[in-house]
């Protein structure tokens, strides 16, 4: 089908005002041959939107170019369905709202990202989505304790099939072991029962939901919509397809062996929490050393957690679980002296309510540092520093102390069978710089066929990595989505919580799939990177740079795509040093394209002019906002959106600098241990492929600082102008680029 | 419009002008005022801290019992009085248990309380019955340019949160000095305690509490301060020649029960007015707006 | 501010002076006090207590009953209600501190002047059924005793002849209320109740 390209500019909003409108549609027209450019003063309206609708219809415009507002807004109203390309010309926000209106400076600003928008129209294609062979809906869950088992309920209940993994004979994993459970509705004030046989019955009894129990998982081959799971049960082993996996393996306590400077070892009246949870369970709690029923019981929290030598983290749940269990004490004997001794009481949520509740029935709750428990024949001594009292304390004759031994994910776990080092994820040895390696730890739990390892990539302490701010149960695996105490510690009602959304999440993953649509953040997106394999180097790295994994390697190096794992950020196309990785609607040239459209003023106008390079999830809705508050910043800039800085390849810098453009800026998310890049890996690599420009800069005899890479965050808007201004100062003082006009 | 109506002991004595003004005012808005008979004083902040809350909450509801006799709503301009008539109707409204042992004690005098009564506050029964419309209509000589204080004082505003106003910036009192055409100054410590009787324990605190409040209504620019709390005024008032001493302060501020600028205002006869009770003279300040007696 | 730590040996946690606090009126409500301190940071007499109330019931969870009721912080509370409108865990604070005053009155702690103040004030009540100001100082400081009285006379003459100037401080006791008889029937009918109720 040809091209025929719309363009129409909205004069609304000041735009009209501030530009020479017919100036702006002779550039589309004369320079670019637009066969249709068409005004108005109020595009979004009814009748602005039924022009183009028109011009779709009788005219054939199958490229439209709206030349007005931010491409944030108005989206909607701009929808002229799937065959038609539509652009957006940021007018408004990026130029009218920060620029001085009717001011040549300004028209040069507007001309040359209508420049920019239509000299990328010339690589552009209508993306063609990809569609697997046989694509599953069905989604697996490993882990059946109360995390598995509710993901396992809630997708069946939204009518998927399910294939639930468990290793022990029987389902319910942590709530076997426990008396009772923290209460999961309100009031939030008793503890309640585990139900757990109710909770099995339900699995049992629904068709929809297929259990594996004492099993383990060989491998997990393929990509979303087309996992192959090979699941062993004994001796047999059976093949499921499934399109998306929830990994609910949850958490183990801290080894108690540890905690002997808490008594723990030295005293059997010294226990664990899972202990407290047997003696409950047997319908008496008493002491292990005599078997007298307890008169004064003494919990000590944080035994293990935020603790340098053991865990540094907050294990989230052990605060709830002493106050319920202090409660069974109570309940056993309303008399009984209880104390909790506490760093914080961290009972979050409705849980406020427990340990009001816990704090009216008489637990006294102590905030110190414990510095000594003595077992003196049973009777034990327990020292501290009061921290509120501000003075050593003591509390003696205690019959039992519980050890909140807080927890340690199943995915910290090498499976010694397997042995070998943990993995890193980026193949070591390499000679090239590289952002430090996520650990793959074997934990002999998914067995992922993937190139970059068998496992899910952590960030710390073992917890797979996700993006803990903006969509917490992806995983860096596209399609496995953790939950419940795997993902982080947490208690039972977020376990809850959590499995229930790690199941919506597995249903939009095997039905944007099966449509051959992204998952977030580029949500919907048909567009997927095609490898022009005749021109391969096998050089590796876009097996290795890719952040999901989802490249994986044959065995002469040649890179096997697997297209429903990305999430089609670029990363590969920005590492490719040949260049043969390219969207249908983003590649290398076309961008290329698009910086070459920039006019450059000759050097005596002394108009320099700065590229910017800036993410589209958070440095273009800051620029956005920006415009939105009306800040003025420098008009010596042109701003080109990519994807993620990981796709930033270096060749653009190169021809920015041909071109005789003064300086580069990128701006890209925070990355490092609280990284902020919706691609996790994508700012950091843009980074360390930065430090290589050095060197080619200085080939081209420029100074090095003329490109520079800086981090915004979407609350960052109020910094633009000075983020922008400082550095458009720095390059104004190198003065310009010599190669302007060769 | 008929009520009953609560003085409290410190109208009977060092809150003579309170008294004197409230009655002035209420009878020129043509309501109808009752006094309890023979009522007995509301334990203030004391009596629950000697024999406890009940013995004081059931010695409190002897009134409440003799005020149902005549079946009339309960008005209580001091705040003391308020908080102990308001709390104990409250526990005979909603705790049926306080009810019944309550009135087995006020049994033993051929008493008894059925709940039906509401006590009032004087300054939200002011805004809510009678209306700012109302008082603005009755304002015969507005205070245009005056600059008052409002210090609406701790408990009127604390004893049921949220009900009527703000607990902490309440602003319900500032609408009646701007009905009366006055302007209230901002004063952020208009809430805060005024040291109470510790005027008599420990001077220095309410000696303190006054000097800090004294300023904040002077930050503002205010020229007169205007309460609806006997002891507030008392301690504003009567102790401002030793805050003046003790803080080195050279400037004076009068200080009025707020029915006394409403007297003013409506242009009821000068002796209503009472301001010859006053310790600190409000004269020099009121004469500025044409004011004088 | 008195400082908590009297002592470097441990202080020993005891369990039982606590229930004596819960037991009050509104003690009950004391065994949700999380130790955040708003109380201390909305106090309007904070700075004149030896104890914060927050501090005063961590006292009273380790069991320190001399130093609880020594302390005068329920005597400094003025009843200005900042604390019970801000607690995060409601606890009417200005009541509890009610609770205290009678009980540590009950005990015997009756030596500062905050206590005869309370006293003054009650035994006026009973006299006549309202309370005359004349009468109340006159009987504070003669409980006080002469030297205090002098001390006192001495701070407030002024004050006195002031007020007297200005008719707001009347030196002749208005008469009892006629119901005088059966209001204190009724009050002792309720102490009676309340020590019953106590007593289950």
């Amino acid at each position: 089908m040809s091209k025929k390209i719309g363009v129409y500019i909205c004069s609304g909003c000041g735009i009209g005002d501030a530009l020479d409108v017919s100036a702006l549609s002779k550039v589309a027209t004369k320079e670019y041959k637009a066969p249709v450019c068409k005004t108005d003063a109020f595009l979004c309206g009814k009748d602005g939107v039924d022009i183009i609708k028109k011009d779709v219809a009788e005219e054939g415009v199958n490229y439209v170019v709206i030349a007005g507002c931010s491409g944030r807004v108005n989206y909607d109203v701009f929808d002229f369905g799937p065959s038609v390309v539509l652009e957006r010309v940021n007018l408004r926000e990026r130029v009218v709202w920060t620029q001085e209106p009717d001011d040549e400076d300004t028209q040069a600003m507007a001309e040359d990202y209508m420049r920019i928008t239509l000299a990328k129209l010339k690589n552009l294609e209508a993306p063609v989505p990809f569609i697997g062979e046989e694509v599953s809906k069905r989604i697996m869950v490993v882990g059946g304790g109360l995390a598995g088992m509710t993901s396992a309920t809630e997708a069946a209940a939204a009518g998927y099939e399910v294939v639930l993994v468990e290793k022990e004979e029987s389902l319910g994993g942590w709530l076997k072991k426990s008396y009772k459970i923290a209460p999961l509705s309100p009031p939030y004030t008793n503890p309640e029962e585990t139900d757990l046989a109710g909770r099995i019955k339900k699995i049992e009894d629904n068709p929809n939901i297929k259990v594996y129990t004492l099993a383990s998982i060989e491998q997990t081959a393929g990509s979303p919509g087309m996992f192959d799971v090979t699941i062993k049960q004994g001796d047999a082993a059976a093949t499921e397809r499934v399109g998306a996996i929830v990994l609910a393996a949850g958490a183990v306590p801290y080894d108690p062996g540890k905690l002997e400077h808490l008594g723990f070892g030295a005293s059997p009246n010294v226990i664990t929490q899972a202990q407290l949870e047997e003696l409950a369970q047997k319908g008496c709690i008493a002491r292990p050393s005599d078997g007298k029923a307890v008169q004064k019981v003494a919990f000590i929290q944080c035994a293990g957690s935020r603790d340098q030598e053991h865990l540094s983290y907050c294990s989230a749940a052990c605060c709830v679980e002493s106050i319920k269990q202090s409660l069974y004490v109570k309940e056993q004997n309303p008399e009984a002296a209880v104390y909790v001794f506490y760093k914080d009481i961290r009972s979050s949520g409705q849980y406020e309510h427990f340990y009001k509740k816990a704090q009216s029935e008489g637990v006294i709750f102590i905030k110190a540092d414990v510095t000594g428990v003595s077992d003196d024949g049973g009777n034990i001594t327990i020292e501290a520093d009061d921290l509120l009292m501000g003075s050593p304390t003591m509390a003696d004759e205690i019959d039992l102390v519980v050890l909140a031994n807080g927890m340690v994910p199943a995915t910290a776990f090498e499976d010694p069978a397997l042995g070998g080092e943990a993995q890193a994820e980026v193949a070591a040895g390499s000679d090239q710089a590289a952002p430090a390696p996520a650990p793959i730890i074997k934990s002999n739990i998914l067995n992922l066929q993937y190139r970059q390892g068998p496992e899910l990539p952590s960030l710390k302490y073992g917890f797979p990595d996700s993006h803990f701010i903006c969509f917490p149960y992806e995983t860096r695996r596209t399609g496995i989505y953790a939950a419940g105490s795997v993902r982080r510690p947490m208690d039972m009602a977020q376990a809850v919580e959590d499995a229930t959304g790690a199941a919506l999440k597995a249903i939009q993953c095997v039905e944007m799939s099966a449509r051959g649509m992204a998952v977030h953040p580029r949500s919907g997106d048909l567009s997927y990177p095609e490898f022009q394999m005749n021109r391969c180097t096998q050089c590796k790295r876009c097996t290795e740079e890719c952040p999901f994994g989802a490249i994986n390697e044959d065995e002469k190096s040649n890179p096997l795509p697997n297209p429903t794992r990305c999430r089609r950020c670029g990363t590969c196309m920005g590492a490719c040093p040949e260049r043969i990785i390219s969207f249908k609607n983003y590649s290398v040239p076309m961008v290329g394209n698009m910086l070459k459209a920039i006019e450059v003023p000759e050097e005596d106008e002394e108009k320099p002019r700065v590229l910017i390079f800036a993410c589209e999830n958070d440095a273009i809705p800051a620029l956005d906002m920006a415009g939105i508050n009306r800040l003025a910043y420098s008009k010596w800039i042109r701003i080109i959106p990519v994807r993620c800085l990981g796709s930033l390849n270096l060749i653009w810098v190169n021809d920015a600098m041909s071109k005789g453009i003064d300086g580069v800026l990128l701006m890209g998310c925070k990355h490092g241990d609280d990284y902020q890049c919706h691609f996790m890996k994508g700012s950091e690599l843009a980074g360390i492929r930065l430090s290589k420009v050095s060197e080619t800069l200085d080939r081209m005899g420029l100074e090095s600082d003329r490109v520079y890479m800086t981090e915004v965050s979407i609350m960052d808007y109020d910094k633009i102008p000075k983020i922008v201004g400082d550095f458009v100062d720095k390059i104004e003082k190198f003065g310009p680029n010599p190669m302007k006009g060769f | 419009m008929r009520y009953s109506f609560y003085p409290g002991c410190s109208m009977e004595g060092a809150a003579v002008p309170y008294l004197k003004s409230f009655e002035a005012v209420t009878k020129a808005l043509g309501i109808g005022i009752e006094e309890i008979h023979d009522w007995n004083c509301c334990g203030a902040t004391v009596a629950s801290g000697v024999v406890g809350h009940y013995p004081a909450q059931v010695m409190t509801a002897r009134n409440l019992a003799l005020a149902e006799q005549k079946g009339l709503d309960i008005i209580v301009p001091c705040s003391s009085c308020y908080m102990n008539l308001a709390i104990t109707n409250k526990k005979f409204i909603e705790d049926d248990h306080f009810q019944l042992m309550a009135n087995e004690a006020l049994g033993v005098a051929g008493l008894r309380y059925n709940g039906t009564l509401k006590v009032r506050q004087m300054i939200e029964w002011i805004i809510n019955d009678i209306g700012l419309d109302r008082i603005k209509s009755m304002v015969k000589r507005p205070l245009t340019g005056l600059r008052v204080a409002g210090y609406v004082g701790c408990q009127t505003p604390r004893v049921f949160p949220w009900t009527f106003d703000d607990p902490e910036q309440p602003v319900f009192f500032d609408k009646i000095i701007e009905a009366l055409g006055a302007t209230p100054v901002k004063f952020p410590l208009k809430a805060r305690c005024c040291g109470s009787s510790h005027s008599i324990t420990k001077p220095e605190i309410t000696i303190d509490a006054g000097y800090k409040l004294i300023k904040s209504a002077l930050e503002d620019g205010g020229q007169l301060m205007v309460t609806p709390c006997p002891m507030c005024q008392l301690n504003l008032d009567a102790y401002q020649g030793m805050i003046k001493k003790g803080y080195q302060l050279d400037i004076s501020i009068p200080v009025l029960f707020i029915t006394q600028l409403m007297s003013i205002a409506f242009d009821l006869p000068p002796d209503t007015w009472a301001l010859k009770y006053n310790i600190v003279s409000p004269f020099d300040t009121l004469s500025k707006y044409g004011i004088k007696p | 501010m008195t400082d908590l730590n009297v002592s470097s040996e441990p202080v020993k946690y005891n369990p039982d002076f606590a229930k004596e606090i819960y037991a009050l009126e509104s003690g009950e409500h004391v065994k949700l006090c999380m130790q955040c301190g708003m109380c201390a940071l909305s106090c309007a007499t904070r700075e004149e207590m030896d104890y914060s109330p927050r501090k005063l019931f961590l006292l009273m969870r380790v069991g320190k009953r001399e130093e609880f009721f020594k302390a005068n912080t329920m005597w400094m509370c003025s009843t200005c209600l900042m604390c019970k409108v801000r607690c995060p865990r409601g606890i009417p604070l200005a009541d509890v501190m009610h609770d205290l005053k009678s009980h540590a009155i009950k005990l015997g702690y009756t030596e500062r002047p905050q206590a005869t103040f309370y006293q003054s004030f009650w035994q006026e009540i009973l006299n006549k059924g309202r309370v005359f100001e004349g009468g109340l100082m006159a009987r504070y400081y003669l409980k006080r005793g002469w030297s205090e009285m002098t001390k006192g006379l001495f701070e407030m003459r002024d004050l006195g002849m002031t007020m007297l100037k200005h008719n707001r401080m009347p030196l002749k006791s208005p008469k009892s209320i006629k119901g005088l008889k059966s209001m204190k029937q009724i009050i002792e009918r309720a102490q009676a109740q309340m020590h019953r109720e106590e007593g289950r």
